[in-house]
């Protein structure tokens, strides 16, 4: 298993620098991604999903701070540290090894130029330059995500629907074969039918090219379609990482099971539907001990007091709560008519 | 066989509509009603202006030669081709019927002299220095203005934004001044009266050095002013244009996919920033022609702008409407321009069918 560790991001802290002070958005996040694997981070705006993973790419705003961490990314035996990374290396780095697919494709693509113009850029800029291989590439690539190739290649991209952008950025994505892929919401903003086609295209291309995926969302169901695992992130901290059965069936954070709970389901009712009460605290000066205890059902002074350790509760599944067995009682019934 | 009748009928009709349809055609119809409105405009303005030809001449001529009124009278109408007691509908349509002939008539105030001839021989001159000027305060704009853009809010970004809304809000022709002032006659860094006209009149025109240098030396100035005038405007507009299109999606995403900074600057940033600004460029093309006319009247630079302040101050009607004429159909012209170059840089705005 270790061989194949593509990016262990151990301990990653970010602040964003504003008038009012530090803005306390990512706190000590760790994971480990493994080649071929796709891990989803959940969560409510806000939560510090993008913004971890831009820290990957180094594409945070000016304003924030990368303050402790390290995320060793793995390829062909070398294993660097992201961060160390100087400004021409990243550059390299960026796309070729690690490709960020944005929320939003609409203006992903520069409106004077052409898509297949876009693509020769791209490859262009990583020391690929024959045009000839290129576009016989993305050829293949557009096939795969069920475009028709050369009408896509060679139209402008306001000429291109919502949805072909998004399919297109896809394919752009990973004309480069990367081993990471970051896909920061790439359903939003799309109709329920394109949303299905382009997860479908997704599981494909990943099973066809073998790249690993962190999954930003915050819809729930598409996540447990992705992924294999799961992290749930909660006011810039990582409180819960499982595999999707385990998140989905065996939560041990209140605020996972608060987010399952808020999700409709088709054999329940309406009035079963639970939001989370209370807003996300103020990230500049956070609650103290577990952040979530002021929206916590289960709190006690114990988690005002003190922050629960990020810990593994049984095999790969770690928590951060105190009290992970209230969470377990709670849960009864949640899922009896599903499974 | 009732339908057919109607269907007839409405033959002409879709027919019309089908011209009024044609993007083309329809934007020729439209400047060439343009240009008509505007010289029957100025036809009738110019002689709403005090005085005709023929008076400022006999004014002239009565303090210059102490002749009569009587007098001085006989010799102006004697020697102008001007009957000011013709009605002004009359002289109208004989203005528009010569220039259908495409004819602009002869000066009044110098006999014989052909207007074409006139413009022709002032016109190289605007060209060469306002137009260089244009270009000049263009890449000028465009280059600080992405500077701006680039380090906004930093030290640079403010210094420049500084200068140029201080070089905006000055007119050209204050700089003239201040340069002719501070320059020429205070610190005398060069003579004033050298520099006057479009270049020194002791040499021979053609292509030898002295002559080109001379040309370029006399129209330093003027464009030196025209420039510190036009150009905090240009800088001004290329860094909100290029402020808000860093701020694109797309312009991230290239960032992202690993290109060079050089290729992001020039094919994502520069050339989305730069888009409306080359639609101003066109138009202002057409004013360059208008020329400027303080600018050159201050350097005494023989343009076809102080040419146009000569001729207004002598009354001269035909040679006035055919300059104007020329600046109307110049701005028109690069209007046109502006739209169909739009079309050309802007996929997005690409009339369909034209693909």
């Amino acid at each position: 298993m270790e061989d194949n560790l593509v990016l262990s991001v151990q301990d990653v802290s970010i602040i964003y620098q504003v008038a009012r002070g530090n803005v306390k958005a990512t706190n000590n996040v760790s994971f480990d991604l493994y080649k071929g694997e796709a891990l989803a981070l959940i969560g409510e705006s806000g939560s510090g999903k993008t913004t971890v993973s831009l820290s990957f790419i180094k594409m945070l705003p000016s304003a924030a701070k990368v303050t402790t961490g390290k995320a060793l990314y793995t390829r062909e035996g070398k294993t660097v540290n992201i961060f160390e990374l100087n400004e021409e290396r990243m550059r390299a780095f960026r796309w070729q090894d690690c490709a960020m697919v944005f929320q939003g494709a609409q203006n992903a693509f520069n409106p004077v130029l052409k898509i297949k113009e876009q693509f020769f850029d791209t490859a262009k800029a990583h020391g690929w330059r024959k045009r000839k291989e290129v576009y016989d590439r993305a050829l293949e690539l557009l096939k795969l995500v069920r475009l028709d190739p050369e009408r896509v290649l060679e139209s402008y991209p306001h000429e291109l629907s919502g949805g072909m952008k998004q399919r297109t950025l896809l394919a752009l994505g990973v004309l480069l074969d990367p081993q990471v892929v970051i896909l920061d919401e790439p359903t939003t903003a799309l109709d329920i039918l394109t949303q299905r086609a382009i997860i479908d295209v997704l599981k494909e291309m990943q099973g066809r090219l073998g790249f690993s995926i962190i999954f930003i969302s915050h819809d729930l169901a598409l996540a447990a379609e992705m992924a294999s695992q799961v992290a749930t992130m909660y006011a810039g901290e990582m409180v819960e990482l499982g595999t999707v059965d385990e998140i989905f069936y065996e939560s041990l954070h209140p605020y996972t099971l608060g987010l399952l709970q808020s999700v409709p389901r088709l054999e329940r009712g309406q009035d079963e539907l639970t939001s989370i009460k209370g807003n996300p605290p103020d990230l500049i000066d956070p609650p103290s001990g577990c952040k979530f205890h002021p929206r916590c059902d289960f709190a006690e002074a114990k988690c005002a007091e003190k922050k629960p350790e990020f810990a593994t509760y049984e095999k790969e599944h770690k928590v951060a709560c105190w009290f992970p067995e209230k969470v377990i009682e709670a849960r009864q019934g949640l899922w009896e008519k599903a499974s | 066989m009732q339908a057919l009748p109607a269907k007839s009928q409405t033959q002409p009709f879709s027919f019309l509509e089908k011209i009024w349809r044609n993007y083309t055609l329809r934007t020729v119809i439209q400047s060439i009603f343009t240009v008509w409105a505007v010289i029957t405009f100025i036809f009738f303005l110019v002689r709403l202006m005090p005085g005709n030809p023929i008076e400022i001449y006999v004014n002239y001529l009565i303090n210059s030669e102490n002749l009569t009124y009587e007098q001085a009278y006989n010799r102006a109408a004697s020697q102008f081709q001007f009957d000011p007691s013709a009605s002004w509908l009359e002289q109208y349509f004989g203005y528009i019927g010569q220039l259908l002939r495409g004819n602009l008539g002869e000066s009044i105030t110098s006999t014989g002299t052909k207007v074409i001839d006139q413009i022709m021989r002032f016109l190289p001159w605007t060209v060469f220095c306002v137009g260089l000027a244009l270009l000049l305060s263009f890449v000028l704009g465009m280059l600080f203005g992405m500077i701006a853009a680039y380090y906004r809010n930093s030290w640079i970004d403010n210094l420049i934004s500084i200068i140029a809304a201080i070089l905006g809000a000055v007119p050209d022709y204050i700089w003239g001044l201040m340069i002719i002032i501070i320059c020429g006659v205070q610190l005398k860094w060069f003579n004033v009266g050298d520099l006057r006209g479009t270049f020194d009149p002791s040499l021979q025109p053609g292509f030898t050095f002295a002559f080109i240098f001379s040309v370029i030396q006399h129209a330093l100035l003027p464009i030196l002013t025209y420039v510190m005038g036009t150009v905090g405007f240009w800088i001004l507009a290329m860094r909100g244009s290029t402020t808000s299109t860093l701020g694109e999606d797309y312009v991230n995403i290239a960032r992202a996919r690993g290109l060079s900074q050089g290729r992001i600057i020039t094919a994502y940033v520069g050339r989305n920033a730069s888009l409306p600004l080359f639609t101003l460029l066109a138009i202002n093309i057409g004013f360059v022609i208008g020329g400027s006319i303080i600018v050159e009247e201050l350097f005494v630079y023989k343009g076809l702008g102080s040419f146009l302040f000569w001729s207004i101050t002598q009354r001269d009607y035909t040679t006035m409407q055919g300059i104007l004429l020329m600046i109307t159909i110049a701005v028109v012209f690069s209007n046109m321009l502006a739209d169909l170059l739009y079309s050309r840089l802007d996929p997005r705005v690409r009339i369909s069918g034209d693909s």
